[in-house]
């Protein structure tokens, strides 16, 4: 048995005859374009001020993360330093707006999605404030909060709230009339009927919305840096392509589009696998 | 014997979704239930029936009448009525067994006595192995045996049942009704089962109560003198005690169904 026949038999018992499969149907596009990359290079179609070696971009690594050791400077976010500061500083941002968010999309969209009175009374500032993009409140975010923290974070908010509280809105409207009846008739009052039939039954759309809104958001996010941030991987990226850093850009982009990879795949999907799956309320069809 | 459930004079209106027309439902009504009876509700579609249950449950408030519950007049839903609905009600993110002991968690009754209780009542229904399965796991008939361990587990003084075997194929629904009739025995509950279905009235009650078209009257009562323990469908058919009073139970809802068609 030769090493590569050896090798195949050894990743299918790992991941499975069908993961695998799935695995490297995926992986194909991506190969292309980096054998693309490196025979333009090679081949010098195009040159490196405009598609720089694939050498370059771990290059590009070293020379970002130079100077910025030590916690102090990560903290710190200067935007001369680091690479670090920069993933952080979009992480940050992405965690913060969905740990203020997602409680509060979640509250108002339950209360609007159970009373007619709260959802005549939000709905139309939803569509309102939804109908506005991310991207066209930056002029105005700036002029109220300057350059920085608080202009990409009301940017990503104002992406990540209106779609947690529609989606749960919707999926509160979802829910069967029939569990609030039975519990109800097993003398559960307002708030058991709350937590134990309209959240878990509103999950799969709430789950929907928070997928959603860390993509919509994560791109608005990267819009914000750019015109109204002072750090982060967006604002990384329109820095180095002023000074024609072009191999930088290169690393910002892939980095971007790697950690939403990982966020949804590590994050977003085991979430839903081990509550909605689990509860047979969605399917995947592998 | 004492009534448990007592309903007098009971009146439905209610303006109808779309054309806001009114709709009278259920015209003074009167009946009652006896401690530990099993009491089945008969009638065509659109006689009232299923408001009936929902007035009783609490879910619909009653302008005109009284519905009493051990002596005490029903004001919404409350623990002391359980209810089996037509629909699979269990909820899908609970298990088997979480479900079963929802009534007792909400009551605030301790685990482990919790835990006890809900496994009385997942061997009673026949459902033991499955205590950690979801409901989307389960066939439909093992679903509604769920739902009617849930509703026995919370101990209610009187359990309403919305045609809890509608939606299950004719085979189950058969073991379904002989099971229901052995946890009758078992519990020796208070139930009002409501059904469109003559056959299965008739071998379930001890009593049925015949309505009419709507508005839905209360138009007669038959007694089925059959001891619940003979009550299985095999030896059923041929037995007059059970076929004469079913008949008689045929003849009234029919009269109610083809006066429509005439």
């Amino acid at each position: 048995m030769s090493v590569l026949q050896a090798a195949s038999i050894g990743l299918q018992k790992r991941f499975g005859r069908q993961r695998l499969r799935k695995i490297l149907l995926g992986s194909i596009p991506f190969a292309v374009l980096l054998v693309m990359w490196q025979m333009n290079t090679s081949m010098e179609w195009l040159p490196p001020v405009y598609i720089p070696p694939i050498g370059t971009i771990w290059e590009a690594i070293y020379t970002l993360s130079e100077g910025c050791a030590g916690a102090g400077a990560v903290l710190s976010m200067q935007y001369e330093c680091l690479f670090t500061n920069h993933i952080l500083s979009s992480l940050g941002r992405v965690g913060l707006s969905l740990v203020i968010g997602i409680p509060s999309g979640i509250a108002l969209g339950v209360l609007a999605g159970m009373s007619r009175r709260f959802a005549h009374a939000l709905e139309p500032i939803g569509v309102f404030a939804n109908a506005i993009s991310g991207i066209a409140w930056v002029p105005l975010a700036i002029v109220w909060f300057g350059t920085g923290w608080l202009t990409t974070l009301f940017i990503l908010l104002n992406t990540v709230f209106w779609l947690i509280f529609f989606n749960t809105l919707l999926g509160v409207r979802g829910v069967p009339r029939v569990y609030e009846n039975s519990v109800m008739t097993m003398g559960g009052n307002r708030w058991a009927i709350i937590t134990q039939v309209y959240i878990p039954g509103a999950l799969p759309s709430i789950v929907t919305g928070v997928r959603m809104s860390m993509g919509f958001g994560w791109r608005a996010l990267i819009a914000a840096e750019m015109i109204g941030g002072d750090s982060g991987l967006g604002f990384m990226i329109f820095v180095s392509a002023a000074e024609y850093k072009i191999e930088e850009v290169f690393l910002g982009v892939l980095v971007i589009a790697i950690m939403w990879m990982i966020t949804d795949r590590l994050l977003l999907i085991p979430l839903e696998r081990w509550t909605i799956q689990r509860w047979g309320m969605v399917w995947r069809p592998d | 014997m004492p009534a448990k459930l007592v309903v007098e004079g009971l009146s439905h209106h209610y303006p109808d979704e779309y054309t806001g027309e009114d709709v009278h439902a259920l015209d003074r009504v009167s009946l009652s239930v006896e401690d530990g009876e099993f009491s089945a509700v008969v009638g065509p579609s659109g006689c009232g029936k299923t408001t009936l249950l929902n007035i009783l449950a609490g879910l619909l408030p009653h302008t005109e009448g009284s519905v009493q519950v051990d002596g005490k007049e029903v004001g919404g839903p409350g623990p002391d009525r359980g209810v089996v609905f037509q629909e699979h009600a269990i909820l899908p993110w609970r298990t088997v067994a979480r479900n079963i002991g929802h009534g007792l968690e909400i009551q605030g009754v301790a685990r482990s006595e919790r835990e006890q209780r809900v496994q009385e009542f997942v061997d009673l229904v026949g459902l033991s192995g499955f205590e950690d399965r979801y409901p989307h796991e389960l066939s439909g008939g093992m679903k509604q045996r769920c739902a009617l361990a849930r509703t026995l587990c919370a101990n209610p003084v009187v359990m309403l049942m919305d045609e809890p075997f509608a939606a299950v194929d004719a085979q189950t629904r058969i073991t379904l009704q002989e099971e229901l009739n052995r946890i009758a025995i078992a519990t020796k509950k208070t139930i009002l089962f409501i059904t469109h279905n003559v056959d299965e009235a008739a071998f379930l009650g001890d009593r049925c109560f015949i309505f009419s078209r709507r508005p839905g009257k209360l138009k007669a009562t038959v007694k089925i003198n059959v001891p619940r323990e003979k009550r299985i469908w095999k030896d059923l058919l041929s037995e007059k005690a059970y076929t004469d009073p079913r008949d008689e139970i045929l003849r009234l809802v029919r009269e109610e169904v083809f006066d429509d068609e005439e």
